[in-house]
């Protein structure tokens, strides 16, 4: 009987040695091309010319990040991109809540076909209303402008979906003891619901917030101006014939600056974005 | 400040289905008044339109004379426990018990001493900056209580609130609750479908079924003197034993009653309003005994044993098949399978015609 345990217990040790060496596996697999692109943005130009594996030894300079400080519109499209994230991401929170509260808790004719009608926004590929938004957008004159850039976002029927059904979740006897503590409508929404929805806010804002900020279509076909570059389009138009060449490591450099916000966000929201990510695993 | 409710003639619906039904009550200053019923009773439903959490379809519910079914919950002064205790999560104890004296704008010193002396009051004074999910269950019970308290409202509705508690905490809180009304003057109304809860807490109780009220009365009224055969039903435990029976008329005094055996119980109930016929005769375990030496009034065999401590309940068949549960000492010889002589109290019998109304022994009258 003992025997048996203990062979079982040896059995599951050596078990979860070998998953934990999968895991340090992948996560090599994971980490080696960041490594590999810091690496990079650390040699030279000139020295990445003649032979990539120069990354290897020393030696090292930052020369290439000095040169972004310098010359480059990185700043501006760093900025560009931290205000139509943050932007898309207030506005997505806002409009979603109060949407979410609205079809989780008022009662009014059509509530139920209209929360379809949102749900159907997520069968509706992007590329679909492309040409169509392109062109009422021209007409709007709001092309290269940080407007142009939020408003398609805010269209987000997950983010509606999300929290309609956490304030779905809440008991509605909250609702009744607030209306029993003479609180009114917006009162029971903004102290005692809203707070509630805390993770569901996290999880939707950082998703809505690493979506923008990676985001390349729109910006690329909204924003044609070089100085309304968010900071996708602005990399990527660096990138000319001859760059992965002749500017590899300034290249590089370029990369991990534009990543870093996004590594700073990461280190913040830690806890939220692994909760969410598992979260929505499970889902 | 107390309050006299008066609840005329309610109906309420939900869609097609009628859940109130013209249903009329009158609940005194201070009283502590029960809301007795199964599940789907319109019990919970009635104390939420009281509360102003549903609407009234037609009728008026009034307090002190004015008519507050129009107002929102908030206006009509009146607080409210709730089954889950609804207690909002992210706040604290104090912040929780504050919230609806900030809403209405109270002075920040009043509601800290008013929170303070809840907080004295139901011994959650050290508990007061800890939130919800740090407290126990039975914590949580008195926070939500506390939150009634501090705003002094005409009338505190409690809506099944020991029910989400276990059995020894549930017994503990029902004294302190009991204590609490003595010392919190106000108009109290409590819906359960616990009848212990009931008897031991209510001045009167209301015992409701089917959308109606059956009958409205002290607890040992309701007890001793059920309207109907549901409340005879609903109330005591164990239920009340129903055997049929015929009576015989051309009587004078106490009706005798004749069991399917052929046995003849003399009761005490008036023969006067009775008619010859077929009735149920409904006996309470504690007035069917176990006799000594054969000097019952009839005989069954023994089918259960229950032994509780301090008595012992015998399920007994008769010879006609109808089973009696009769009550014995704690320390009963009696054994399973062992054929018993059974006494009748009829003093303390009732009868039940057809269409259920119930008949009741008078003092004075032999049984």
């Amino acid at each position: 009987m003992s025997n048996a345990r203990s062979t079982s217990i040896m059995g599951r040790e050596s078990g979860d040695r070998v998953v934990l060496l999968l895991v340090i596996a992948l996560a090599l697999v994971m980490v080696a091309p960041v490594l590999w692109v810091i690496g990079l943005s650390l040699k030279h130009n000139a020295e990445l010319m003649a032979n990539t594996n120069s990354v290897f030894y020393p030696p090292y300079t930052i020369t290439n990040y000095i040169n972004i400080l310098g010359t480059s519109s990185v700043f501006r499209w760093i900025l560009n991109s931290l205000i139509v994230s943050g932007g898309l991401t207030i506005f997505t929170l806002v409009l979603a809540s109060l949407a979410g509260y609205g079809f989780a808790r008022l009662n009014f004719p059509g509530r139920d076909i209209l929360f379809i009608i949102v749900l159907l926004g997520l069968a509706v590929p992007e590329q679909a209303v492309l040409i169509a938004r392109h062109q009422i957008f021209g007409m709007l004159k709001l092309h290269n402008s940080y407007q142009g850039l939020i408003l398609p976002g805010l269209s987000a029927p997950f983010g509606v979906f999300l929290m309609t059904q956490y304030f779905r979740a809440i008991p509605k006897e909250l609702d009744e003891a607030a209306l029993l503590d003479n609180a009114s409508r917006f009162t029971i929404f903004w102290k005692v619901l809203l707070p509630l929805t805390v993770p569901a806010q996290a999880t939707l804002g950082i998703f809505t917030f690493l979506w923008s900020w990676n985001d390349y279509l729109w910006p690329l076909i909204s924003g044609t101006k070089k100085e309304m570059f968010t900071l996708t389009v602005g990399m990527a138009s660096t990138q000319t014939n001859f760059a992965q060449s002749e500017g590899l490591g300034f290249l590089m450099a370029q990369a991990v600056f534009a990543g870093a916000p996004i590594l700073i966000l990461y280190l913040f929201f830690q806890k939220y974005i692994v909760t969410a990510v598992s979260g929505a695993a499970v889902r | 400040m107390t309050a006299h409710i008066e609840i005329k003639d309610v109906v309420k619906r939900f869609g097609a289905a009628t859940v109130i039904d013209h249903l009329s009550l009158s609940i005194d200053p201070n009283e502590f008044m029960v809301f007795l019923g199964p599940s789907g009773c319109g019990k919970s439903t009635l104390l939420r339109m009281i509360a102003g959490l549903e609407s009234v379809d037609e009728g008026t519910i009034s307090i002190n004379g004015a008519r507050i079914d129009n107002l929102p919950p908030g206006k009509r002064d009146i607080a409210m426990v709730f089954q889950s205790y609804a207690l909002y999560p992210h706040m604290t104890v104090a912040d929780n018990m504050a919230f609806g004296l900030r809403n209405i704008g109270v002075a920040a010193d009043i509601i800290s001493a008013r929170v303070a002396e809840a907080g004295r009051m139901l011994e959650i004074g050290h508990l007061l900056e800890r939130k919800p999910g740090q407290l126990s269950g039975g914590q949580r019970q008195r926070v939500a209580i506390g939150r009634a308290i501090v705003k002094e409202p005409k009338a505190f509705l409690f809506d099944e609130p020991l029910s989400n508690l276990d059995a020894a905490l549930r017994v503990r809180t029902r004294v302190e609750l009991a204590q609490l009304r003595h010392r919190v003057k106000s108009t109290m109304i409590f819906v359960t479908h616990d009848q212990i809860e009931a008897m031991t807490l209510a001045d009167r109780i209301v015992v409701m079924n089917n959308r109606k009220i059956e009958q409205i009365g002290t607890p040992m009224e309701i007890y001793s003197r059920p309207a109907t055969r549901f409340v005879a039903t609903f109330v005591g435990s164990p239920t009340m034993n129903f055997v049929p029976v015929r009576v015989a008329g051309g009587e004078t005094g106490g009706a005798t009653v004749i069991l399917g055996d052929g046995t003849h119980v003399k009761t005490a109930i008036p023969t006067m309003k009775l008619k010859a016929g077929n009735f149920t005769l409904g006996i309470r375990a504690e007035a069917v005994r176990v006799a000594i030496d054969g000097q019952g009034v009839t005989s069954g065999t023994v089918d259960v044993l229950e032994r509780l401590g301090d008595r012992t309940l015998i399920y007994t068949k008769l010879k006609d098949g109808s089973v009696v549960v009769a009550e014995d000492i704690g320390y009963s010889r009696v054994a399973v399978n062992d054929t018993v002589s059974l006494s009748i109290d009829g003093s303390r019998v009732h009868l039940f015609d057809a269409s259920d109304r119930a008949w009741h022994c008078e003092e004075g009258l032999d049984g």
